[in-house]
């Protein structure tokens, strides 16, 4: 019986023991696990990010956010007006702040190249190599409407990368030139501020910068995009961007192209691209377009009006074959065509 | 992971040990039940000391196997035990691009042309749509496609679809659900003679009501941003029969970029179409003004017979009922009949003035703002029971709802789309029945 009663009462220490373990054990491990997983990514970025403060004019905002490129104090934001006066100046993570020399700024990109007097072990090595592919865990690091101020972390907001693209874009109201791949990612960063923000991996890796506000001419809504990290090596080291090189004509100094196609002018550019009259012995003619067909397709871009059918009428090469999609009656026709040299 | 399940495994490990110790054990008699806390087993031939110290050999070895257990277990990938917990949530991209690709085949790319080229003013915030292309969802072998009306809003006199292989075809809308904001297409596969060209394409299939929860993955995919590739974001789903019962809410982005296109859980299959909603408001273009707030709808499509109503060509629109209602008691509970409209579904149903209305199909009348909230989950041709008092008597007797009358439903090629923004309309919701607005919210 006494036995009995040892062996007994030593279980129970055993297993009030090893509950107490493991309840101990589940509550921590399971917290530092599943509430703390993007932890070391926030660590790292933070202390490589900084608040801009700057001018503002007019209803732009005198405030920004800049990311750490180099060890002797270079950083790369977006650029803006607010740079403009005498006295930006940029605050680290801890709380410093130095007066701010704008070295350099590219229009195309909207990138700012700013240098302070500081060295900080802290910054992103920029590379070429994509840290992050579609569906992507990124975090946004930003100081989007001046919420932090000198040494308060940087706000910082999770999302996914949701597509790398090329795009045309708008900037309040009007087109802008900006047609170099970005990545679109799903948290939101077009907010006053958060432009020049550091965008990372869950690792902690930079995949690119939150760019300036711009508008996709695709779908009429304000973008939450990064500059990609690749883009800024290419603004730090001076090299003109991709796609400046893209903006220039394909096809040099070829002559235009002609189809031999007028279309309906109903007034107005946006127009859908109905074909009026095609002349004798033309490329288009040839290639059996009537009028009355309207345009859906030209060398593989979406003519949704006259204008975007002049725009890659423009890009042809004579010569060159390509492809014309078009709508007649209830089908869609595809036709070979050989645009002749224009007269 | 929850005390219980960890004292799950604590139990099932405790077991196996004993199971195992007794297989090993044959003649010390040793027997021990494999409950966790209950031991059994008498013996007498032992030395005294002896249980104890096996037990607590056999305490710690069954602890080390439990700490390692329970860990292993804790892990969400076992493959990567260093990460810990997190390796689920830090894969989870692998799952959102694995359940994209699952999804693609049964997408298309729709292309508008032509049509109302600027919209005056703005949609919801918007100045007008975006020039880009839309997404829609296949949903029939033979050319069905569904998709945001929101798509059409500038009324394209040309439609047409890429499906994934690269064939396009032209298509042209079939009916709107107006209260869901779905358009119906059909690619037009009619060869000149009239025959249809057989297609075989792939269908999407819906989740369930049952298979749909809330808090799970949701990760909504389009074609909008002028790529061959999808756009994709993610969420959870924030909530269950949103807008009249209609749709789920989410926090993935939903946006003029993914509207007409789907909302996906990370296996793949379709919670639901990615639509512009605002409860509030009935407009075309109401609910694009969230498009990155957080609140975005996807409409489920558990039964098809939504699509089987659209493929007959008639646009669905809100019940409604032909009664002007007041509260039936004084603390403004229940309603009561001030006005029953002549020739309207509840005259035809024999609803009289003063009687007090209990029930509508399975749902318990409280008072007049939550019977239009009632009202508003059927469609204009859906059928119901409603029961009354009349006289302090119970009577029930069958409802037919209808459209509004003197109400021209839109549709993307005739009728004009409604693009005033959603405040203008609000001021119709507590509209009298007589009154034919095509903007009244409650149809009552």
């Amino acid at each position: 019986m006494r036995h009995h009663l040892k062996r007994s009462i030593a279980h129970w220490i055993i297993l009030v023991a090893l509950a107490a373990t493991i309840f101990v054990g589940d509550d921590s491990l399971a917290d530092e696990r599943l509430n703390g997983f993007l932890k070391k990514a926030v660590d790292i970025a933070q202390p490589k990010t900084v608040k801009i403060f700057g001018a503002s004019v007019g209803r732009v905002e005198g405030y920004g956010t800049g990311i750490i490129v180099s060890n002797d104090g270079h950083i790369i934001t977006g650029n803006g007006v607010y740079l403009n006066g005498y006295s930006t100046r940029v605050t680290l993570n801890n709380g410093e702040t130095y007066p701010v020399k704008v070295i350099r700024r590219d229009s195309n990109l909207q990138l700012a190249l700013l240098k302070i007097d500081a060295s900080t072990p802290d910054f992103f090595e920029l590379g070429e190599t994509p840290a992050a592919e579609k569906g992507d865990w990124v975090i946004a690091v930003s100081n989007a409407f001046k919420v932090a101020e000198r040494a308060e972390p940087l706000s910082v907001t999770l999302g996914i990368l949701s597509l790398e693209t090329k795009m045309t874009a708008k900037r309040r109201g009007t087109e802008v030139i900006y047609e170099g791949p970005l990545y679109l990612i799903d948290c939101i960063t077009s907010n006053p501020g958060a432009a020049g923000g550091a965008v990372v991996t869950a690792d902690g890796e930079l995949v690119g910068m939150i760019g300036k506000l711009i508008e996709s001419k695709e779908t009429n809504t304000r973008m939450n995009y990064a500059v990609p990290e690749k883009l800024l090596a290419r603004f730090l080291a001076g090299k003109p961007s991709e796609s400046t090189q893209a903006s220039t004509s394909p096809k040099g100094n070829s002559k235009p192209a002609d189809l031999g196609i007028t279309l309906f002018s109903l007034g107005g550019r946006k127009s859908p691209a109905f074909v009026d009259r095609v002349r004798r012995g033309s490329a288009a003619k040839k290639a059996g377009i009537r009028s009355d067909d309207l345009i859906v397709t030209l060398a593989g871009q979406t003519i949704s009006n006259s204008t975007d059918y002049k725009s890659v009428l423009a890009t042809l090469i004579p010569g060159e074959k390509t492809v014309i999609v078009v709508k007649r009656r209830n089908s869609l026709e595809r036709f070979d065509i050989v645009p002749d040299e224009k007269k | 992971m929850g005390h219980q399940r960890v004292f799950e495994l604590i139990a099932e490990r405790i077991e196996m040990m004993f199971e195992l110790s007794q297989a090993g054990k044959n003649k010390s008699g040793v027997s021990v039940g494999s409950s966790l806390i209950r031991f059994r087993g008498p013996r007498q031939d032992r030395v005294a000391g002896f249980p104890v110290f096996k037990t607590i050999a056999l305490g710690v070895l069954v602890l080390g196997v439990i700490l390692s257990t329970s860990l292993t277990h804790l892990n969400a990938q076992e493959d990567q035990p260093d990460i810990g917990l997190s390796a689920g949530i830090l894969l989870a991209p692998k799952a959102f691009r694995a359940a994209t690709k699952k999804v693609l085949p049964c997408l298309v790319t729709i292309e508008s042309f032509g049509g109302v080229g600027a919209v005056q003013g703005k949609i919801g915030g918007i100045r007008r749509q975006g020039e880009g292309s839309t997404t829609g969802i296949i949903v029939s072998k033979d050319g069905y496609v569904i998709t945001s009306s929101f798509n059409f809003i500038q009324k394209p006199r040309v439609i047409t679809l890429k499906t994934s292989d690269g064939s396009a075809y032209l298509a042209k809308p079939i009916a709107n659900d107006n209260t869901r904001k779905l358009t119906l297409l059909k690619i037009q596969n009619e060869s000149k003679t009239g025959e249809a060209k057989p297609l075989n394409l792939n269908v999407a299939k819906f989740m369930s009501e049952e298979e749909i929860r809330v808090g799970q993955w949701a990760v909504t995919v389009g074609i909008g941003f002028g790529d061959v590739n999808p756009a994709i974001s993610i969420g959870i789903v924030s909530a269950k029969n949103r807008g009249f019962g209609r749709a789920i809410q989410t926090d993935a982005n939903v946006s003029p970029a993914n509207y007409g296109g789907p909302m996906i859980d990370v296996q793949g299959r379709i919670i639901g179409v990615c639509v512009p909603l605002n409860p509030k408001s009935s407009s075309l273009a109401s609910g694009v003004e969230w498009y990155d707030s957080g609140i975005g709808f996807a409409i489920p499509l558990y039964d098809q017979s939504i699509i089987e109503k659209l493929k007959k060509g008639k646009d669905i629109n809100k019940a409604y009922l032909g009664i002007q209602p007041k509260p039936a008691k004084l603390d403004g509970s229940g309603v009561k009949v001030v006005t029953v409209v002549k020739a309207s579904p509840a005259e035809k149903a024999g609803l009289k003035k003063d009687d007090e209305i209990v029930k509508l199909g399975k749902y318990i009348v409280q008072d007049v703002n939550q019977f239009g909230t009632l009202v508003g989950r059927f469609d204009s041709d859906s059928k119901t029971k409603i029961t009354y008092l009349r006289g302090g008597k119970p009577m029930t007797s069958e409802l037919a709802f209808t459209v509004p009358p003197k109400v021209t439903p839109t549709r993307p090629n005739p009728g004009s789309p409604k693009l005033s923004p959603a405040k203008k309309e609000d001021k119709g919701k507590k509209a009298q029945p007589k009154k034919s607005n095509a903007e009244n919210e409650n149809g009552k």
